[in-house]
């Protein structure tokens, strides 16, 4: 509560030190003028989560939907909680309503006024988001803040066409590998092989979720393949140049592999991994940072995390490279309170709401200063994301047609009657993928 | 001749119960997982064995009681706005099959056939396009994510399944309606007082299929209801319970309330089962 | 063939008769049924020629009421004395202009642009975003479809009401009276009794089924897809190219590989999903009704449970045992010396995974055929088979003389509606496989996608809109064409009075 009183103190501090001396060079030149010709004494930027209520403008009794994951459910209730009391001079009813991320942006499209005024969502919606014009841009005033204070790559992820559409909300949306430290152990977590092996003697499986695109990608990934944004029609998916030979061989490892370790390595729904170490089934798997919670709780001190290991192509040993996002709190621009939300919208983004999400919920924070405290320094989960992170694409400007044949690269490669050695056959499967990706029918 | 006849059947007899039994087995055994795994206490979602090691009643009391899991999950209500939409529905959507195909069956007017017809390829079109504008015409009359506009929903197109009913109505003899002309009756006379009393069957037939179809249909719900929680149905919600944020906590409580579903129109299918057999034979004969 | 001769066939010879004569017999129908179609254009012509001339006609013979009834509806009606159908009349007019000036023409006015002002997003004076909404696309359509068919049906009204000022006016010089209300009434309820009962569920079929059919057709020739979303943009007319995309090899060869590939698949799935559930359907009826089998309650029972849990579940939870973790690997695992075998019923193999889907539709559909075929086999007239007892008619000889071809008879429109039934069967793919196992060929569908899960993904998936529209339209013409075809042909149908 002290913090938030501080917080709250320093914003009108500054913001009223800002008002005063006019446009500040730290400030956003585009609104100040504007906003001190309109009533003289507002602020003109702003450089904490908390703001001068000018920013309101005339909006009172205000009323605001917000949609976030059902895990964070009661934690956002209290957030808000501690929003109202940031703002007292205001009245508000906010309701907090449980909403996949991951249907975020569909629900939006479908009727953008019955969805929320402020929701979270991950970076790979927010084109969709753009381009049907439902995402109001973050606040002038705000965005020098939200710039400065969250991670450059998150910035990157949220701007599109020139502009910061989206506040920051995690820089953790990815996958790395969990496993069963009584089972692999640290040194065996480092490659597939010695991963696979050590689950083998266990009689444990490892699992990896190769239908799905999202994780699938991987092994185009892996083998050179990379996506790198949109072509200049927008929506036709840009791949880097890559070599076509070395990119077989090592898919053809993979298939060769997977084959090897028959009844080890298991293509599973990924929820299937924590139900797996519940189980005591399961010895190690690719998991998301949001199954994280429960992967915890089904192996206790057994938890092991690490990036996701390397691959024996020839000689080398090649680190596999995933599909790596963030995510977001969007505002809805067709709110009734536009200026609530994106108020509301810099709170729950902001460093306090972070740091209490990292260590409730142990999502990893996109704000630089969260980023350097010990809970996000320390923690095993964080550091095998982040260590990940170095080596991934990043899930922003997907074309919706890459999902399913990445998907469907995954079913093939792991496929029973798929023939590893057949390197013609898998030329062309990665050939006729990326057609596919490309083209949109 | 006689003896080997016996024999023969009785070796028929032997095999028919041979078969049945197998084919029953199969029938009922996803039935009997459903059930054994909602009681299982142990792992989230699947499991490597078939009968659980733990057994608990914890899955149906986290269902009702919404522990064990954010405040998301209210299934009481959920199944008590599923119950209030199928009664609503089913009585609307009864009286209109039965106006309809009462007038189609009985009375004799202008384009009777062209109505028929026309009634009847309606309800062949693909419907995912059209909720959309369904959704939209809610909307302009401010009902989405209301159970009104459930109820609207399941019961506007009602009409549009007259043929069974239809060729009940056919099979009751014309000589009745002419008889009760005779005697100075109007039609509406005729309709309630002769020609509803005849019609049990079918009645329960049409009640017991428009009362199911709120506690199974998920795809328009969910469209109208959008993420106003309160007002799910089960049907939503039991789906809900497998998206990919729920799937892990909400498993072994999904299992724990399809069986709380399933077990009322269980019994309801089988009280009604005699009238349902006769509804759907006297019309699907006919129609 | 003659009478006689076909009195001789047997049961199975006489259903291939009939068979035979029901295929002939297509090509016929059909030509039928464009003569029809095109009869009832012409006649719709020329009643609407008809009908413009009887309207000049009407106003020279009308007087100064009818004549001014041609403004201001039920002005004839009031005069005569018919006050309260005039009023009602009348009130319909007020309430269409009101609509019109305060809702409809707003909407109406950009229909055939389908709007062009487009939304902005900028800041405002604190420097907080603001968006400007355009035009909506998506409402101007739907609200223009509303507003067109509120006018079709107002002017139907006018029509009425200069038919019925008129029809007063001549009343009036015979002498006569106007009914009064009480008359009315009551004639609502004997000879008018079918516009009593058919006005309810007409209008509620008309706004809930209708009109949005209507807003689909329309929607199949524009270009609302995944770049063309309102409110953010506007989308347009694009005339025949959703259906031109479907057929075009060249430009959108995946697309149209998609839709001829899952139209085959589609048409071999209805078929053996129809008939498979059919004739085991009916063989499992026929075990369980045979007499001297005990227990017949128990067994149907078994079956009906079957019905009774709600489709989803059953489905879904099938798609879990059916895994490569699942139940049935798991029991398999028995026979297999306790090692898993790992078959991936639902997601590797096409052929594998489209006879899994035929299996468990058999689950799923065995027992409402059980269900029918027993009522039908309980209502078989019970003289028929104690004649042929009589005449020395063995177990086997009553089943193929009288059983089976008394329950092909009967059950054939029962066929047919499955038959449509199944081509529409969406559950038991989106749930079972959700369309998979996945392919690179394909357009966001995969090997056991049928149309309507290939347009569900469309929309729900893809947002292409207009492209599932045009697919819809298709999958109902053939489905609307089959099915008028066989009822207006079915037994049934011609003989309804047959019983009565």
């Amino acid at each position: 509560m002290k913090k938030i009183l501080a917080i709250l103190m320093a914003g009108v501090l500054t913001a009223t030190a800002f008002a005063g001396c006019g446009g500040d060079a730290s400030s956003n030149s585009g609104s100040s003028s504007k906003a001190g010709e309109s009533s003289g004494s507002t602020a003109t930027g702003v450089n904490a989560s908390v703001v001068d209520a000018a920013y309101f403008g005339d909006e009172d009794n205000v009323k605001l939907k917000v949609w976030t994951p059902d895990a964070a459910v009661n934690l956002v209730k209290q957030q808000i909680e501690s929003f109202k009391k940031a703002y007292s001079d205001k009245k508000f009813d906010i309701t907090v309503v449980a909403q996949g991320e991951q249907d975020a942006a569909t629900q939006m499209l479908n009727d953008a006024s019955a969805a929320a005024d402020v929701f979270s969502f991950p970076s790979d919606q927010l084109n969709k988001l753009v381009d049907a014009g439902v995402i109001a841009p973050v606040a002038k005033g705000f965005t020098d803040y939200v710039t400065s204070s969250n991670s450059e790559d998150t910035i990157k992820a949220g701007t599109s066409k020139n502009t910061l559409y989206a506040y920051p909300e995690t820089n953790d949306n990815g996958y790395y590998m969990v496993y069963d430290n009584t089972v692999v152990t640290e040194e065996d977590a480092k490659t597939l092989e010695g991963t696979l092996a050590a689950c083998k003697k266990a009689g444990k499986k490892f699992i990896f979720d190769a239908g799905d695109g999202f994780y699938a990608c991987t092994f185009a990934f892996t083998a050179g393949a990379k996506i790198d944004g949109l072509e200049e029609d927008g929506i036709t998916q840009k791949f880097v140049k890559y070599d076509e030979d070395e990119a077989v061989k090592t898919l053809q490892a993979f298939a060769k592999l997977i084959k090897e370790y028959k009844g080890t390595f298991t293509s599973l729904n990924v929820k299937n991994v924590a139900s797996g170490f519940k189980n005591g089934t399961c010895g190690a798997g690719v998991d998301g940072s949001w199954d994280t919670k429960v992967n915890q709780d089904s192996l206790g001190d057994k938890f092991g995390a690490a990036k996701l290991p390397t691959i024996k192509v020839g000689d080398e040993d090649k680190q596999l490279v995933s599909m790596f996002g963030y995510k977001y709190i969007g505002v809805n621009g067709s709110s009734k309170y536009p200026n609530s939300a994106q108020i509301l919208a810099l709170y729950l983004s902001g460093e306090e709401c972070q740091k209490q999400r990292t260590e409730e919920l142990g999502w990893g924070p996109s704000n630089v200063n969260v980023q350097k405290d010990k809970v996000v320094t320390e923690s095993p989960v964080l550091n095998a994301i982040k260590d990940q992170s170095q080596n991934s694409c990043t899930q922003v400007n997907i074309s919706s047609t890459f999902w399913t044949p990445m998907g469907n690269l995954g079913n093939k490669l792991v496929a029973e009657e798929w023939n590893p050695d057949d390197a013609d056959a898998t030329r062309k499967l990665l050939q006729d993928t990326i057609t596919n990706i490309r083209d949109e029918g | 001749m006689i003896k080997s006849y016996k024999l023969r059947r009785h070796v028929a007899n032997f095999f028919i119960y041979a078969l049945l039994i197998i084919l029953g087995i199969i029938w009922i055994s996803p039935f009997v997982y459903l059930v054994m795994h909602s009681f299982r206490g142990e792992g989230l979602i699947a499991v490597d064995w078939l009968i659980p090691h733990e057994w608990t009643l914890q899955n149906y009391i986290d269902l009702f009681t919404g522990a064990g899991g954010n405040a998301s999950i209210n299934f009481p209500r959920w199944f008590l706005n599923t119950f209030v939409v199928a009664i609503f529905s089913c009585i609307i959507s009864t009286v209109s099959v039965l106006m309809v195909s009462y007038a189609f069956s009985r009375l004799r007017f202008k384009s009777r056939k062209k109505f028929m017809n026309v009634g009847m390829i309606l309800g062949m079109f693909p419907g995912f396009m059209t909720m959309i504008a369904i959704y939209y015409l809610l909307k302009a009359m401010n009902l989405t994510g209301t159970l009104v506009a459930l109820v609207i929903c399941y019961s506007c197109g009602a009409g549009l399944g007259f043929q069974i009913s239809k060729g009940f109505f056919d099979t009751i003899p014309r000589a009745l309606d002419e008889a009760a002309t005779i005697d100075g009756a109007t039609k509406n006379q005729i309709f309630w007082r002769i020609i509803l009393p005849m019609s049990k069957p079918i009645v329960v037939y049409t009640v017991l299929t428009s009362f199911i179809g709120p506690w199974t249909d998920f795809i328009l719900a969910k469209i109208i209801m959008g993420d106003n929680l309160d007002n799910y149905t089960v049907a939503i919600g039991l789906q809900k319970m497998l998206s990919n944020d729920f799937i892990n906590t909400y498993y072994k409580q999904f299992l724990a309330g399809s069986v709380i579903v399933a077990v009322p129109i269980t019994l309801l299918f089988l009280k009604m089962q005699k009238y349902y057999v006769e509804g759907v034979t006297a019309g699907g004969v006919k129609g | 063939m003659t009478y006689v001769e076909y009195k001789q066939l047997n049961p199975f010879q006489r259903f291939a008769y009939n068979f035979k004569k029901f295929v002939l017999n297509i090509p016929h129908a059909v030509a039928k049924f464009f003569k029809a179609i095109g009869s009832a254009i012409v006649r719709f012509f020329t009643g609407i020629g008809k009908g413009f001339k009887n309207y000049g006609v009407t106003f020279v013979k009308g007087d100064w009421a009818t004549k001014l009834s041609y403004l201001i509806f039920g002005i004839g009606d009031i005069h005569k004395g018919k006050y309260y159908k005039g009023i009602l009349f009348f009130l319909t007019e007020v309430l269409y202009a009101l609509y019109m000036i305060f809702f409809g023409w707003t909407y109406l006015q950009k229909f055939s642009t389908l709007g062009n002002v487009k939304t902005t997003q900028g800041f405002n004076e604190l420097g907080m975003p603001e968006t400007v909404y355009g035009d909506n696309s998506m409402l101007i359509l739907l609200y223009s479809v509303l507003s067109i068919v509120i006018t079709i049906l107002v002017f139907a009204v006018y029509i009425s009401n200069i038919k019925d000022a008129y029809r007063h006016q001549v009343l009036r010089a015979e002498g006569g009276k106007p009914t009064s209300l009480k008359h009315d009434v009551k004639e609502f309820l004997d000879g008018k009794y079918h516009m009593t009962l058919l006005s309810f569920p007409t209008l509620m079929i008309g706004i809930f089924n209708i009109m949005p059919m209507v807003f689909m057709i329309l929607i199949a020739f524009t270009n609302y897809d995944q770049q063309h979303l309102p409110p953010g943009t506007l989308f347009t007319w694009v005339g025949f190219d959703n259906f031109a995309s479907l057929f075009n090899f060249v430009d959108s060869a995946t697309k149209a590989t998609t839709f001829i590939e899952l139209t085959k698949w589609t048409l071999i799935w209805a078929v053996v999903a129809t008939f498979t559930n059919y004739i085991l359907g009916m063989v499992v009826a026929l075990m369980i009704n045979k007499k001297g089998i005990k227990f017949k309650a128990l067994w149907r029972t078994l079956f009906v449970i079957a019905i009774a849990v709600p489709q989803f579940v059953s489905l879904l939870l099938m798609n879990q045992m059916l895994q490569s973790n699942g139940a049935i690997n798991i029991v398999l695992s028995y026979f297999n010396g306790g090692v898993n075998p790992e078959i991936q019923f639902l997601n590797s193999s096409t052929l594998m995974a489209r006879m899994t889907v035929i299996i468990v539709n058999l689950w799923v559909g065995i027992p409402y055929t059980i269900l029918s075929m027993s009522g039908i086999l309980m209502n078989i007239p019970e003289d028929l088979y104690e004649s042929a007892r009589i005449d020395g008619a063995g177990p086997v000889k009553t089943f193929t003389k009288i059983t089976l071809p008394y329950m092909i008879f009967v059950t054939t429109p029962q066929l047919i509606t499955q038959f449509v039934g199944n081509i529409n069967n969406f559950n038991v793919i989106y749930l079972l496989t959700g369309g998979g196992p996945s392919t690179e060929q394909f357009y966001q569908a995969g090997r056991t996608d049928i149309l309507v899960t290939w347009l569900f993904n469309l929309t729900m998936g893809s947002q292409d809109y207009g492209l599932a529209a045009a697919i819809g339209i298709l999958v109902f013409i053939v489905c609307a064409t089959l099915s008028l075809l066989i009822y207006n042909n079915s037994k049934s149908m011609k003989d309804e009075e047959a019983f009565s």
